[in-house]
């Protein structure tokens, strides 16, 4: 088979740098599995849970760069208790032991320890980027160490993290040495900034491009951080209260017009909303656009600065813009890739929601959108099928009708034809979420045409357990699947169990499932994990008896190589 | 048996041991979470809307900055040399600029606190004390206890 020497074969597989693709080589024979294996260098686990470290350094023994995932995704509303599990010491510590190359390292939803930094600062020499995402767990006095001990630090990127702050003095802890910094980002932090060593660093950070800033960093700091880095591309503005008479203020506007390499704009996490304007002369360069957390900022604040942000590629913002401020944002925005539009108002029925009509304006001014996430008050079927029509190319569509169960507002029917209308058009879509009043015709609509689909989210939707059937039937690529509040049960979770096989993993809560069929699966299928995640007591739910028939509050199943997992809480009970 | 139904009251989470099973009825009754759209007495959920905690708190946040005072103030406001006037809720601003804002697209016309001149119209107030003063001198705060009506003098003319 192989008519070329290792060494040739591997050089070729360096082009090849996808996981999938990586992953489809290794697949061809002995040989291209052996030299695909010690080449690799980049390795992402979905699952922290579906291997362990141990067959991870068997297999790949010249890892430079790891990515995990740990907690399922309804993690992130609240719905898997804290303790759960995903545990990156274990890992951490095998690696550190095995005494490999380790530059790289990204967590999503795990479970991160300052002992955990703390090793992983000492033990890789040429360790060069921390990524962590949506974890918790770690003190800044963790980050203190990172800063301290990782001499070539390129990117500290934290995102959405819960972290202890100490208020301690983190960013003193990088050296003075430390000159490679690219990668700044302490926006999730709550407690005070050291100003002084923040600046001092940034000064010394000749490579640093992307800086974003947490609540403590006042305006005036912004200007002087902005005047020693106009070499930023990516900024996270954290206050940004003034008065825009002020020196400062002046200051930061000077400031802002050097920075002409700027592309991506985020925070705002206190806004006085006059002050945007300041913003305005750099817009044109503008590909992402971040004002997500921004609540203070009006409407009418927020759609006079994307009027000039002709190149935006990446929008994500709260409905405060409005029906109208989505208009000016189809008509301005023609390079629109991504929109991501959140609610603005927890409660009450707000009339500064979005509705269809906004949807529906994006959908026909904005040609390249392929990735949509829409909060909104309601939703009709008329307008999805428009949708459907104008932007067949979605990759990514979640719609999130803020009252579940809603219909459609002006036929009262359920969303089914709109919903099937995205899925039939949409040829390309990998990821979809669904809501308002739903039957089980919708899922058989995504049955019959969501052929490339691998993540659906369901909420408050279905009638029986057929709705499920056409899913695990029809969706062959499905990755992940979550479902919750809806009614499918035993009969729907047991027709294909070998389906959880060629999936990453299932999540059904508050739906029909019993504990006896959640026994009889873990039975048929000695290859996969059931997790029940009980909170109220699981040895009442085995006393209770009723033969097994008592409803299962939360499932989490997921395929694995390793067998039961050591490391669940008490509430957890692997079956 | 909870039937789910839009104007319905708050009713328990979805645990229910009354919901019906599925092949009692074609018509969806798994849900007996719903939300009145009005009423302010909604409790909010933590796992609904499926938003991240950072943002659900930074929206709590907000509410409570902006509900601090569940009131509203409505006054007259005036357009020098125009008969009828308008209602205006102050409380429904955040500060002078969005005032003027919303009173220069109530009006059609740019409207600017300071002083008279003779190309822009300037917003002046009444106060307690049933005096005319200039919009903006004071803290917004203090200017919304005081103000008693508005009024949007004309462009000066020589």
């Amino acid at each position: 088979m192989n008519y070329f020497p290792d060494e040739v074969v591997e050089h070729v597989f360096d082009f090849v740098t996808s996981h999938k693709d990586r992953n489809a080589i290794s697949l061809v024979c002995k040989s291209w599995y052996k030299i695909e294996r010690y080449s690799r260098q980049k390795v992402f686990i979905g699952n922290c849970y579906a291997t362990n470290p141990e067959r991870l350094l068997r297999r790949f023994p010249c890892l430079k760069s790891l990515t995990l995932k740990g907690k399922p995704h309804f993690a992130d509303f609240n719905l898997v208790p804290h303790e759960w599990g995903g545990f990156v010491l274990p890992w951490i510590e095998a690696l550190a032991r095995s005494r490999v190359g380790l530059e790289e390292l990204r967590l999503k939803r795990m479970v991160v320890t300052d002992e955990s930094l703390e090793l992983l600062s000492r033990s890789f020499v040429n360790f060069k980027s921390l990524v962590l995402v949506s974890c918790e767990g770690f003190t800044t006095d963790g980050l203190a160490s990172i800063a301290a001990n990782c001499r070539h630090l390129r990117d500290l990127d934290l995102q959405e993290n819960e972290i202890d702050d100490h208020r301690g003095q983190w960013l003193s802890c990088f050296p003075d040495t430390c000159t490679t910094l690219v990668t700044l980002n302490f926006a999730c932090l709550e407690g005070e900034t050291n100003l002084v060593a923040l600046e001092r660093l940034v000064a010394r950070s000749p490579n640093l491009k992307s800086l974003k800033l947490n609540r403590a960093v006042p305006l005036d700091a912004l200007a002087r951080l902005m005047s020693c880095a106009p070499q930023m591309v990516d900024l996270g503005v954290g206050s940004y209260e003034n008065d825009p008479e002020s020196e400062s203020y002046l200051k930061l506007q000077a400031a802002i017009k050097k920075c002409t390499s700027l592309r991506s704009l985020s925070g705002f996490l206190e806004a006085a909303p006059h002050c945007l304007s300041a913003f305005h002369p750099i817009c044109h360069n503008l590909t992402s656009l971040n004002l997500s957390y921004a609540a203070e900022i009006h409407g009418s604040h927020l759609i006079k600065l994307i009027q000039h942000c002709k190149k935006l590629q990446r929008l994500w913002i709260l409905d405060s813009i409005g029906d109208k401020g989505l208009e000016v944002v189809a008509s301005t925005c023609k390079e629109l890739q991504e929109l991501r539009v959140f609610p603005s108002d927890l409660l009450g029925g707000g009339n500064t929601a979005v509705t269809e009509e906004g949807l529906v304006a994006i959908s026909g001014g904005c040609p390249k959108l392929h990735s949509i996430l829409y909060f909104c008050q309601q939703m009709t079927n008329a307008a999805l099928v428009t949708v459907a029509k104008n932007c067949p190319n979605f990759i990514r569509f979640r719609l999130c009708i803020l009252e579940p169960n809603k219909p459609d507002h002006v036929t009262s029917q359920p969303l089914d034809e709109g919903f099937g209308a995205i899925v039939k058009a949409c040829k390309s879509l990998r990821r979809l979420s669904l809501s308002g009043l739903l039957t089980d015709q919708v899922f058989l609509y995504i049955g019959m045409y969501a052929n490339q689909l691998e993540m659906l989210s369901i909420a408050f939707a279905g009638d029986t357990d057929k709705g499920m059937l056409y899913v695990l039937n029809g969706c062959k690529k499905m990755k992940k699947l979550e479902i919750r509040d809806s009614p499918f049960g035993d009969t729907a979770l047991l027709a294909d169990v070998s389906k959880y096989e060629t999936m990453r993993s299932l999540w059904m809560s508050s739906c029909e499932v019993t504990l006896s069929g959640c026994k009889r699966l873990a039975e048929k299928a000695p290859w996969l994990n059931v997790e029940i995640i009980n909170e109220t007591d699981n040895n009442r739910m085995e006393e209770n008896g009723h033969e097994g028939r008592q409803k299962v509050d939360k499932l989490y199943l997921y395929r694995t190589v390793v067998g039961t997992r050591m490391d669940a809480p008490p509430f957890v009970w692997i079956l | 048996m909870e039937f789910s139904n839009s104007c319905s009251s708050f009713s328990s989470s979805s645990l229910d041991s009354t919901k019906p099973s599925p092949s009692e009825s074609s018509v969806n009754l798994s849900l007996s979470l719903t939300f009145p759209s009005t009423s302010p007495q909604r409790e909010a959920r933590q796992d609904w809307p499926p938003i991240k905690s950072r943002l659900r708190d930074t929206l709590k946040g907000r509410r409570l900055l902006r509900r601090r005072d569940d009131t509203s103030l409505f006054v007259k406001v005036y357009m020098e040399g125009v008969p009828i006037g308008r209602k205006l809720d102050l409380c429904a601003f955040s500060g002078y600029e969005s005032l003027l804002e919303n009173l220069s697209h109530m009006f059609d016309t740019p409207i600017i606190c300071g002083k008279r001149d003779r190309k822009h119209h300037v917003l002046t107030y009444e106060d307690k004390d049933g005096d005319w003063m200039m919009v903006g001198d004071i803290p917004w705060d203090m200017f919304l206890e005081t103000v008693r009506r508005l009024k949007i003098t004309r462009p000066e003319r020589y």
